[in-house]
């Protein structure tokens, strides 16, 4: 196990330090990135003087190592429309995605894995069937499209919710579900097939045989093999999650990392699109790195692989 | 259930593609011509069977013509990933070493931007735009092709009549052609029809931010955005543009899961 | 195993609703929403209305305007005269506080002048069309204090009653970091105090109970950013927001029979403009071209079909609400003439390709605006690309010369002729598009330090006259401003664009 966490952690440096890369690459793909980091009042005959400032005059080496060393400190520069370390500002809106995040999750897994598992057990009955419906639908129905149409009905015409915006568990409601009905789907359709699996499995087939209760059956034995498959792909999915958050929280004006982002974007504020979009990404990794580790304590097998 | 899904897949992704195909003779107008003293129609008005929007210029034609738009991104996008993905993927299979290293973690970086912002981001540097915004798409989807077709090569690799081909000396381009080929092809194409409505749906959602493709083009994403101004009076102009687009996304996902079920029952994307 | 989840669910959303019932009971408190959020809350430092609209809560003007005439009126001066031609003499109130407590005098004033001409304030009143004309502020006494300009300047006055001076304390300006704090904690004379600054969410602000004029009646006034009309007015309809700016009047209908609001409309003194720019070479450079624009352009059509009649056509730069207004004839829709002006000018309406940029959300419909102005030059055969902006690229484009062949933009509050003609037709200004005229310029020079009434009269109406020949924009109107208002809330929009609720009144729910 000690080798295993090892090179994972070895491994999520690398991709750390890979990513890092891309976002100082990306701001250099339009061509000169000086354009990407002045504030919008300049007048045309200072661009030179704040290239000269901003060290956009040195040697490309040069320029990766200032910014790799910043980085490290968390230093992605000032914003321009704040004024304030871009950092600082993206880490502020951390804890409002993250609340988000982990309601739609935790939504997610209460809706999705229940219904995964009772289709499975009760195949081709009248739930399996509006479950099958409910995920593809799911699937297939755009977030923004959704949101909208539930602000509509829940916030203008019932005035049960509110349309946007944080202050109570209520403007949680919709972002949540919102963000969670993608995810939900893919989930309960993963559940159901990693079960179904399972219950073709002989060791199930012998429990069953052997007259243990089928919740039993069901609980003990099939959930367990059942549960690698689903936190993989909650793992891999969370990157998802993030993106989705990016729309989902402009709809509903939720104030975290997703709609900073969007309003970086639309107010050409550079240092904080930088730092927000490396801050994503570093969070899916460690993500990721957790499902890893759990993935590793649950299948032994998997560390022997690694 | 499962026949009738996937007769629903091949019938609802049919109407779409026909509608695409078929567009400026299913209607005779101008997605682009506007008409000022017919704005805000509702559907059945005549000649205008979806209604007009609010500088009146037909939505039935805008809906077609965004299928057009649509279609036409995610068959570039996905073309385009699955060359990248393909070659990536092959080296990363047969050159293990190193090169299979470095794709694999250029694989995890990827992974670690979700794609809808890293789309976004590129686009916002380097303009907004039709070809843009199908390259930054690109940019952030061959990774499911790369691994999936690592793996199959791979599995391939292990097996004994391959030992055997390499044993009397086959190259590797045959062995390419003749036994990675055939096995990873059913999987490539699972998995470009579950890529495909999501490139769609995600092409939507950038549109609708404003980092994707301009108006008064008629895009999906960019319609619903500015129908969204009038959903209290004109709940037409953002409902046929989202049902478009839900009822693509549903079809090409059901043509998917009856293609995963017939070829690749154990591919999980 | 479902049973409990279900309920736990159920109790998380019937808490959840509880919570926000609560919320809803606000009393006297009024929340706005507005499409931004202010750029700093610092006086006297950014030319931007939603910026200054917004602190205008927490600092006093040095003269107010009446609602209804729109001319100046005491407010932290109660009186003014004009010593000689450059030297104008305020009379200060006295015995008024700022929220710190600090005393106004004529310090303050001073300070604040002080602040803005400093050129680290990057201020954008620091320019000539502002308060650069300005060489000296005497401290006369505690309570008086005179304005010293280099030429006579007739419109110091008008300045001095819009949000262009709104005035800050000296004490807390001076020390060490001032500046910096008042930025992150404002302090000023005005009817509310600060609370809270969440960036990108709201600005909160309570009522200021010493205020010199009175306690207002609200007691405490939020201001919501929501940049999307739909977002907003889903609100307004929801009950979270009390007043929203920019109803479109496809909509105006539906909010009126909600029950829940009411739309309340004025004739807005801002105008809307298509620009045709001259400062770069192009087709706009030809003053044919200029004025087969405004023939191609049907502005009649723009405001009974995309607007629902929610706008009055203006022919000049400046609109009737304007004190030198002067009547110009209107150019006429004519196609033929148009192409009879293209052919003359040699360009070919079929191969010319134009590139217009909008804002999006700024006006009313303003990207609408624009696409109908685009499908109307296509009858003519003119391709115009619409290029979408989000609000503060789209004044960075304009600053820096960088949009296309036209844009469009708003201009006001604009109630006197100096503040339109010299910002806007000459080509060294901010937001201008036209200028290198060289006639125009010396003539604008001379009507903006003209004292004489009459005189005065005389030179802006010879310049509506000239600007209207040279067609430097396609003149489009006077915008009609529609704000949904909450049925238990009395207020009453300003054409002079005053947002200001320490005129609203609440009926507490």
């Amino acid at each position: 196990m000690r080798g295993y966490v090892l090179s994972r952690l070895a491994q999520t440096a690398l991709v750390v330090f890979l990513s890092l890369t891309a976002v100082f690459g990306m701001v250099r793909l339009g061509g000169d990135p000086v354009l990407l980091f002045m504030p919008m009042d300049i007048q045309a005959k200072d661009v030179n003087e704040f290239r000269q400032r901003l060290g956009f005059n040195d040697p490309l080496p040069v320029q990766y190592g200032r910014f790799l060393a910043g980085a490290v400190r968390g230093d992605f520069g000032e914003s321009l429309r704040y004024r304030r370390d871009a950092m600082g500002l993206v880490v502020e809106r951390l804890p409002a995605t993250l609340l988000l995040g982990s309601t739609s999750l935790l939504l997610t897994l209460l809706v999705a894995v229940p219904l995964g598992i009772v289709s499975a057990v009760r195949r081709d009955t009248l739930v399996d069937h509006v479950g099958t419906v409910a995920t593809v639908l799911g699937q297939a129905t755009p977030g923004f499209w959704l949101g909208l149409m539930l602000i509509y009905l829940f916030s203008v015409h019932l005035r049960w919710l509110p349309t946007g915006g944080t202050g109570t568990a209520a403007h949680l409601v919709m972002p949540s579900i919102v963000l969670a009905a993608f995810f939900a789907a893919r989930i309960a359709r993963l559940t159901r097939s990693a079960v179904l699996d399972a219950l073709h499995e002989d060791y199930v087939q012998t429990a069953r045989a052997k007259g243990l209760a089928e919740v039993r059956v069901v609980g003990k034995h099939t959930l367990r093999n059942s549960a690698i498959p689903i936190v993989t792909l909650a793992g891999l999915e969370a990157g998802q999650l993030l993106g989705g958050a990016v729309i989902t929280e402009t709809i509903f004006a939720w104030p975290g990392v997703g709609r900073l982002t969007v309003q970086a974007l639309l107010n050409r504020d550079f240092p904080v699109v930088m730092a927000a979009v490396f801050l994503t990404s570093l969070t899916y990794t460690m993500l990721n790195l957790a499902v890893d580790l759990l993935y590793g304590w649950l299948d032994p097998r998997v560390r022997v692989r690694a | 259930m499962k026949r009738t899904k996937a007769w629903l897949g091949v019938g609802i992704t049919l109407v779409v593609v026909t509608a695409a195909v078929a567009a400026p003779w299913l209607t005779p107008h101008d997605p682009l011509r506007a008409d000022l003293t017919s704005g805000l129609r509702p559907p059945g008005s005549p000649g205008h069977p979806l209604g007009t929007d609010q500088l009146g210029r037909d939505l039935l034609a805008r809906v077609l013509h965004g299928a057009r738009l649509a279609l036409f991104i995610g068959i570039c996008t996905v073309v385009i990933t699955m060359v990248v993905g393909g070659v990536l993927g092959l080296l990363a299979g047969f050159v293990e070493r190193w090169p299979s290293a470095i794709v694999m973690r250029l694989a995890d970086v990827q992974l670690s931007f979700p794609f809808i912002l890293l789309a976004m981001t590129i686009n916002a540097i380097v303009g907004l735009g039709l070809r843009n915004i199908i390259l930054s798409l690109s940019a952030a989807g061959w990774v499911v092709y790369a691994r999936v077709i690592r793996g199959e090569v791979l599995s391939v690799k292990q097996r004994d009549y391959v030992h055997a081909a390499a044993a009397l000396g086959i190259g590797r381009a045959r062995l390419l052609w003749r036994h990675v080929l055939p096995n990873v092809a059913p999987s490539i194409v699972v998995v470009a029809s579950l890529q495909f409505s999501q490139f769609v749906v995600a092409e939507a959602a950038i549109s609708f931010l404003g980092f994707g493709v301009q108006p008064p083009t008629p895009a999906w994403g960019s319609m619903l955005a500015e129908g969204r101004d009038f959903l209290y009076v004109a709940w037409w102009l953002a409902a046929f543009p989202g049902a478009a687009l839900a009822l693509t996304a549903l079809g090409v996902n059901l043509l998917g899961d009856w293609l995963r079920d017939t070829f690749d029952p154990k591919l999980r994307v | 195993m479902r049973r409990p989840t279900a309920l736990a669910v159920l109790l998380v959303v019937v808490l959840a609703a509880a919570s926000f019932a609560q919320d809803r009971g606000r009393g006297k408190e009024i929340v706005v929403g507005l499409g931004a959020e202010p750029r700093t809350l610092l006086a006297v430092t950014i030319v931007d209305w939603t910026t200054n609209t917004q602190i205008e809560h927490i600092y006093d003007r040095l003269l107010d305007r009446d609602a209804k005439t729109l001319k100046p009126k005491p407010m932290l001066a109660t009186s003014w005269k004009l010593v000689n031609d450059t030297t104008w003499e305020f009379a200060l109130r006295q015995g008024v506080k700022f929220h710190n407590g600090e005393p106004f005098t004529a310090q303050a004033v001073k300070a604040t002048f002080d602040y803005m001409l400093d050129p680290a304030a990057k201020s954008h009143y620091a320019t000539s069309s502002y308060w650069k004309p300005v060489k000296e502020v005497q401290v006369v006494n505690d309570y008086t204090v005179r304005l010293i300009t280099e030429k006579p300047y007739p419109s110091l006055l008008d300045h001095a009653a819009l949000t262009d001076f709104l005035v800050m304390p000296a004490k807390a300006l001076r020390e060490p970091g001032g500046v910096q704090k008042l930025a992150q904690h404002p302090i000023g004379t005005g009817p509310f105090r600060f609370v809270e600054w969440k960036r990108d969410e709201r600005l909160v602000l309570e009522r200021n109970p010493d205020y010199w004029a009175g306690p207002a009646d609200v007691s405490r006034v939020t201001f919501r950013f929501i940049p999307e009309f739909s977002a907003r007015l889903a609100a307004l309809l929801s009950g979270e927001i009390d007043i929203m700016k920019d109803v479109p009047p496809q909509v105006a209908d539906t909010v009126d029979r909600s029950g829940r609001a009411k739309v309340r409309a004025t004739v807005s003194s801002r105008i809307n403009y298509l620009a045709l720019v001259n400062l770069k070479p192009g087709p706009m450079q030809d003053l044919r071209v200029r004025r087969a624009m405004n023939h191609a352009v049907d502005v009649e059509e723009l405001i009974a079909q995309v607007l629902k009649g929610r706008a009055t056509r203006v022919c000049g730069p400046l609109a009737p609400t304007n004190v030198d207004y002067a009547p110009v004839e209107c150019f006429k829709h004519d196609p033929e003439r148009a192409r009879a002006l293209f052919k003359e000018a040699g360009v070919d309406p079929a191969k010319l390709s134009l590139t217009l940029d909008t804002p999006s959300g700024r006006y009313p419909l303003d990207k609408d605006v624009s696409l109908a102005i685009a499908a109307q030059l296509q009858r003519l055969g003119i391709t115009t690309n619409v290029v979408a902006n989000e609000w503060g690229t789209h004044l960075d484009k304009i600053k820096n010369r960088n949009t296309g062949d036209l844009f469009f933009l708003g201009w006001g509050p604009a109630l006197f002729g100096q503040g339109t003609m010299e910002p806007l037709f000459r080509a060294d200004q901010t937001y201008s598009s036209y200028g290198n005229n060289k006639v125009l310029d010396e003539k604008i020079a001379r009507a903006v330090t003209i004292v004489d009434a009459k005189g005065r009269a005389a030179a802006y109406a010879e310049l509506q006259k000239l600007v209207h020949e040279e067609a430097p924009w396609v003149f489009l109107w006077q915008q009609h401003d529609l704000y949904g208002v909450a049925a238990h809330v009395e207020w009453q929009p300003r054409a002079d664009e005053k947002v200001w609720m320490y005129e609203a009144k609440v009926t507490p729910r």
